[in-house]
């Protein structure tokens, strides 16, 4: 329990880190999708296009970002345009059938009375020509009958019957220039411009009447308007052919389809509108309750949990609005019981770690008693005091860890920042493991110590953290080199332990820094250290602003590394050491030992312990490959460190080239530690103990 | 927002009912017709022109002689302003030399066309035609129409071009020839108004209008022709009795093609020179002249500016116009005219319904002398009678007490029909009778109504006059004229001339007698029915009895004739044309209201007048 609050807080931290880069990268990354989708699609290259295409995107931008984002304003346009589409057909539809109806009616009257007037011609004619045969004095068929006023009279008396609804036109047969008869047009129509070519072709071809529509051109001012024509080809009184057409304007028609026309754009119109205005009223009412519930989960999750929706009335809305309510209480419950029990349980352990101080000190003492009288007593009971002893000194450095864990717990611990150089404080911690690494036969390197590495911190808590990750490597370090590394770049300085030991298991990464974590849980208790060490430093780090992290992988070693804000209350935004070291396994692309690739490694975020024993099979020459690596940026490490970063592997790896020979002459020596048990450092900031 | 639509909801029931049902009475006033509403004018929109034009066709290639002559005959009767068109048939030297404005020919139904046997010369490159119909009237350069008759007879020669091998016209007539319906549908009559000479009307100085038909092309610009043969002064006929305000030579300033008012209905007339030294009276008539003209075409003229030498001369508009002259037409009489059943002279308000006559005051509304017909002063103040036995007349005050005196012309007539015809004033108050008797047929007239009886010279009279009626402005008469049992209508000028040496007296002659109705066997009785017009009623040779309009050069008007009345014996008719004919028929005296039928005035009655 107390391990949950204590991982939330990190958690939160973390993710206070990494989620605004994660959107950023997000959100770059769609700008880069609609710059590539919008300009690399049709504009390649042409600046000038671009230019444009930006200056055209530019006003669109906060459109298309409301359009993204506004439920409302898309149900609306969509149900706006679908309305609209349907509306435009329901138009057209409507529209050609009243066409469609008003001109077979219009062209049926219109046959019957050119049909009509065609006959009248034609009896006129005759009457006409059998005058002509009756009149004696008329000479012979080389008289030409006088048409000419017959023709005029011939229009003018078919055109008075229509009187605006039609009028009629004369053309010669033929074509324009055809035997000396003149055109003749009733009501100042232009008889050329208004009758069809291919009509009068049509009519001249055939002896039936035909029809089209045209347009008629009036000679005056008027205005020309659409109109049926129908012409057929007659005889005048001497027998020769001529055109007679029937000119229907129509002008009426088409005032009725325009008044539909407009009838249907107003309702259109309104039914669109109508449309627009319902859904947005319909999303209105959804969307506001699901605004307000997202702007209530947003403060519920922002700790707020006394938040609560309105709800009125009965409807689903208002289901949804206390089933969220009920959700709330439910949680706010929850977490109100979390956190008591998990404050009740810090107190406990707290007390309890207090209250078994004071017997302590006095079974302490007497144990010292016992301990010192122990040469006369016999072997077996000598024996049981030096156990005594022992346990002893364990439980006690177990108290006090659990005592500085419930203080972190506790929010008690208190920074006190100053400038410190952290080398001092990393040669005073190498100094002190010297003797443990002396046993396991370990040499400790500083790497990085040239300049000064100063950083505001508390000396203390940073001593304590790196005695505890020096001393964690050097027992794990199987006898290998441990190498410190310090680094300082852009506001942040970065402590890194390297040992060349068993390294971590997937997954371990994130693990070892839990409280108790055992690499290997068949390990006694008896062997290691407190198990809350790493946790500590962890707080520690936390304490500072920092970070405390850790990679491995099985057989290559693992590295821890610190970082640490130059000035305190700075956030850090990158570490000067990459937590992967260059000259990992996966660095330099090997993949020996038939391990799979990429399975061994992992690196984290989240602070991980090292593992407490190396109980992978040892592996032993992999420091001489290390020299073959082509070091490259680590992704982890600050973009304007990288230049610092990268030529440093030439030195390390050459220097790592002669671990090998160290290695092999102390390769021997951690063996016996199996039994003494690796000793871990106490946050006490008292010296390594030995045995 | 959550309060906001709880408190609408609360507000809602009230208000939504009265929005329904505001809603629902909207909804049925839209949804039915209307039954009632705002007063609005009307604008009368003008009568659609359905009238036929005809296209004119230049000539084909290779076209036939009679194709040619055919198209040629075809172009006369189109609405080319120059006759182009009709040009383009003739030789180039016939087209130079053939004026068409010379003279229109009208023939009854248009030239028929015969081929003559064969051309005069050898080699085939000549043909004729020539074109024959029966005359109907001719229009001559002044545009003045006479009717005419007797047959046509034209040649028209063709030569063949050699180059072109084209057939062109080469010889024919001057003038244009077209059929009587062509003629009816290319030109219009149109008034154009002259001052009378020496005339005034009544008290006032206002010269008198006198109109003189014209011709013109109905669709060539007949604005811009008339006020041209306005400017041109009167026709032969009228003119030694009018004069024209107009300077002579006065022409529309040279460059000006078309004339054509203004959107506020204002014509502009740029003058020459020789209208630029006038006074404003001089000018005022002139205007006047201008506006009388041109009020019966359209577009309409309200107002006419002068300009000459490019400065404006005067403005005159309607109102201005009836200030400078005298129409017939523009006075309005106030009473009907007839004599009752017990032969006094009554009267009833023109254009009333109202059958209640009353007797005119003075003598002759009280009957005591019987009277057969009457005539009342154009002022109404003064009116003349015949007595029942006709064979004296009488003249007196229409003013209450006035007494008859005397009577002023006495005729010896053997029988009724041989006396004295009804009478009738002239605008200057002059009143004209004609005595039937065989044996001493002649025409009188009174100066002022009251002086002594000149006897007027009528040469050329072939007849005995029957009925006399003087126009308003006092220069024109029309007269029925009888001989041999047969009647015709004549209209001659009154001729003032100086006054005799001998006598002291003036001698007043009518002369130009010519048929305002040739084609009338039989005329009853007539009436000036405007400026230009009578009504006649009369037989064709071989028809029935029937009213119509005659135009004064005897050309049949655009109005059609007034509805068919039978057994009519007098007709009455005022120069306004707002006034209602009036007929004294077997029925007694009727009258035709504007667009309906004929309407009984009063039963028992005769003689029917309305002042003049």
């Amino acid at each position: 329990m107390s391990g949950d609050s204590a991982a939330s807080a990190p958690g939160r931290s973390g993710g206070g880190a990494g989620r605004p880069v994660g959107r950023k990268a997000a959100g770059s990354r769609w700008g880069r999708f609609l710059e590539s989708g919008l300009l690399q699609g049709g504009v390649q290259g042409s600046p000038v296009l671009r230019l444009f295409m930006r200056w055209v995107r530019r006003p669109l931008l906060p459109v298309m970002r409301l359009w993204r984002r506004n439920i409302q304003l898309k149900v609306v346009v969509t149900t706006l345009l679908m309305s609209l589409g349907v509306v435009l057909l329901l138009g057209f539809v409507v529209i050609g059938q009243v066409r469609n109806g008003l001109l077979d009616a219009k062209v049926k009257a219109s046959q019957s009375q050119a049909t009509g007037g065609f006959a009248v011609a034609k009896q006129r004619a005759d009457e006409a020509a059998s005058r002509t045969a009756d009149d004696p004095t008329a000479v012979d068929g080389r008289s030409s009958q006088n048409v000419i006023q017959w023709m005029s009279d011939l229009v003018s008396s078919l055109s008075s019957g229509g009187q605006g609804a039609f009028d009629v036109v004369t053309l010669p047969a033929g074509d324009n220039s055809g035997s000396g008869r003149g055109p003749r047009a009733s009501g100042g129509v232009d008889p050329n411009e208004s009758v069809p070519q291919d009509l009068r072709a049509r009519v001249n071809s055939s002896t039936t009447a035909a029809q089209s529509y045209t347009r008629i051109i009036y000679s005056g001012d008027k205005d020309s308007q659409p109109a049926l024509v129908i012409g057929k080809e007659v005889n005048d009184p001497n027998g020769d052919p001529y055109q007679l057409y029937y000119l229907f304007p129509l002008t009426q028609e088409e005032k009725s389809l325009s008044l539909v026309k407009g009838t249907l754009a107003t309702a259109g119109l309104f039914v669109v509108v109508l449309l627009g205005a319902i859904a947005w009223l319909v999303v209105r009412q959804v969307v506001t309750p699901v605004r307000m519930a997202a702007g209530i989960a947003e403060r519920l999750s922002a700790g707020r949990l006394q938040e609560r929706m309105k709800v009125t009335g009965e409807d689903d809305i208002a289901r949804l609005g206390e089933a969220f309510n009920k959700m709330a209480q439910n949680l706010q419950l929850k977490i109100q019981q979390l956190e008591d029990l998990s404050r009740m349980q810090r107190r406990f352990v707290s007390d309890v770690s207090h209250e078994l101080r004071t017997p302590l000190t006095t079974v302490r003492m007497a144990a010292d008693v016992i301990h010192e009288a122990r040469e006369d007593f016999d072997p077996v009971t000598a024996r049981s005091a030096e156990l005594l002893a022992d346990q002893l000194d364990r439980f006690e450095s177990l108290l006090s860890d659990l005592l500085e864990i419930s203080r972190f717990d506790a929010g008690a611990a208190a920074l006190e920042a100053e400038p410190i150089d952290l080398r001092e404080v990393v040669r005073r911690v190498v100094s002190g493991a010297e003797p443990l690494a002396e046993r396991k036969g370990t040499h400790i390197r500083i790497v990085g110590d040239q300049q000064p590495v100063v950083a505001e911190a508390d000396a203390r808590r940073v001593e304590r953290v790196l005695r505890n990750l020096v001393v964690n490597a050097v027992e794990h370090g199987e006898g290998k080199d441990v190498v410190v590394k310090l680094a300082a770049a852009g506001g942040a300085v970065a402590v890194a332990v390297r040992d060349y030991g068993v390294g971590l298991k997937p997954g371990e990464a994130t693990r070892v820094f839990n409280r108790f974590w055992r690499a290997d849980p068949a390990r006694a208790r008896t062997t290691g250290g407190t198990g809350l060490g790493l946790s500590i430093a962890l707080e520690d780090a936390r304490l500072h602003g920092g970070w405390l992290q850790a990679w491995g992988e099985p057989g290559g070693g693992s590295q821890f590394r610190l970082t640490l804000p130059r000035t305190a209350d700075e956030p850090l935004r990158g570490s000067p050491i990459p937590l992967e070291p260059k000259d990992s396994r996966r660095n330099r692309g090997l993949n020996d030992a038939g391990l799979p690739r990429g399975g061994g490694e992992k690196t984290a975020t989240v602070p991980a312990q090292p593992t407490g024993g190396g109980q992978v099979p040892t592996r032993d020459p992999i420091a001489p490959r290390l020299a073959a690596v082509a070091p490259t940026a680590d992704p982890t490490a600050l973009p304007g460190n990288g230049a610092r970063v990268v030529p440093r592997p030439a030195g390390p790896a050459r220097r790592q080239g002669e671990q090998p020979v160290v290695e092999a002459a102390r390769s021997t020596a951690p063996s016996g530690a199996a039994d003494a048990g690796p000793e871990e450092s106490n946050d006490q900031g008292e010296a390594v103990r030995g045995r | 927002m959550v309060a906001d639509r709880e408190g609408g909801a609360r507000r809602t029931p009230g208000r939504a009912v009265a929005y329904v049902a505001c809603g629902v009475v909207l909804l049925a006033g839209c949804a039915s017709m209307p039954d009632s509403g705002d007063l609005r004018g009307v604008e009368s929109t003008p009568r659609q022109d359905t009238q036929v034009r005809v296209f004119p066709m230049p000539p084909r290639e290779d076209a036939p002689p009679s194709e040619i002559v055919q198209g040629f005959l075809e172009a006369l009767t189109s609405d080319d302003p120059h006759y182009a068109t009709a040009k383009q048939y003739l030789t180039a030297t016939a087209a130079k030399a053939w004026q068409p404005e010379l003279s229109t020919t009208v023939l009854a139904d248009g030239p028929d066309t015969q081929a003559d046997s064969a051309g005069t010369r050898e080699d085939g490159l000549d043909f004729s035609f020539t074109l024959t119909g029966t005359k109907v009237a001719l229009v001559d350069a002044q545009q003045s129409y006479t009717p005419t008759e007797g047959s046509y007879s034209r040649q028209v020669h063709l030569t063949r071009d050699e180059k072109s091998r084209q057939w062109r016209i080469d010889g024919l007539p001057q003038g244009v020839v077209m059929g009587q319906s062509d003629f009816q549908r290319n030109y219009m009559s149109v008034n154009k108004y002259y001052f009378a000479l020496d005339s005034a009307v009544g008290a006032s100085s206002q010269p008198a209008a006198v109109a003189d038909p014209v011709y013109v092309r109905r669709r060539v610009d007949p604005m811009t022709q008339m006020v041209r043969s306005l400017l041109n002064g009167p026709t032969t006929w009228l003119g030694p009795a009018v004069r024209s305000s107009f300077p002579s030579g006065t022409a529309l300033q040279k460059g000006v093609s078309e004339l054509t008012p203004d959107d506020q209905n204002r014509l502009t007339v740029p003058l020459n020179d020789k209208a630029a030294r006038i006074g404003p009276a001089k000018c005022n008539e002139m205007a006047a002249q201008l506006l009388f003209t041109l009020q019966n075409l359209t577009p309409a003229v309200d107002e006419v500016e002068l300009q000459a030498g490019g400065a404006q001369l005067c403005v005159l508009n309607e109102d201005g116009a009836a200030a400078v002259a005298a129409r017939g037409s523009a006075r309005h009489a106030d009473y009907l005219y007839f004599v009752d059943g017990e032969n006094r002279l009554v009267r009833i308000p023109a254009g009333s319904r109202s059958a209640v006559a009353e007797p005119v005051p003075g003598e002759l509304g009280e009957g005591v002398r019987a009277l057969r017909s009457a005539a009342v002063s154009r002022d109404e103040h003064t009116a003349a009678g015949v007595a029942l036995d006709g064979k004296a007349l009488y003249v007196g005050s229409l003013a209450s007490g006035g007494s008859l005196g005397e009577p002023v012309v006495r005729s010896t007539g053997r029988t009724e029909k041989d006396r004295l015809t009804t009478p009738s004033w002239d605008a200057r108050g002059d009143l004209w009778v004609a005595d039937r008797n065989p044996d001493d047929p002649r025409l009188l007239v009174l100066p002022e109504g009251k002086e002594e009886p000149l006897t007027v010279q009528i040469p050329r009279l072939d007849g005995r006059i029957q009925s006399v009626r003087v126009a308003a402005d006092g220069v024109r008469i029309a007269l029925i004229v009888e001989k041999d049992g047969k009647q015709s209508l004549q209209v001659g000028r009154i001729d003032r001339g100086e006054k005799d040496r001998v006598t002291g007296k003036p001698q007043v002659s009518v002369l130009d007698l010519r048929s305002a109705a040739p084609q009338l066997e039989e005329v009853t009785t007539m009436s000036w029915a405007g400026d230009g017009r009578l009504v006649v009623v009369g037989r064709e040779e071989g028809g029935v009895q029937q009213m119509r309009y005659v135009q004064v050069d005897g050309s049949m008007p655009e109005v059609p004739a007034p509805d068919a009345l039978t057994g009519v014996k007098e007709i009455a008719a005022s120069e306004d044309d707002r006034l209602p004919l009036v007929a004294y028929s077997v029925d007694g005296i009727v009258r035709l209201p504007d667009g309906t039928q004929w309407q009984t005035v009063v039963k028992d009655g005769s003689a029917p007048v309305y002042p003049g």
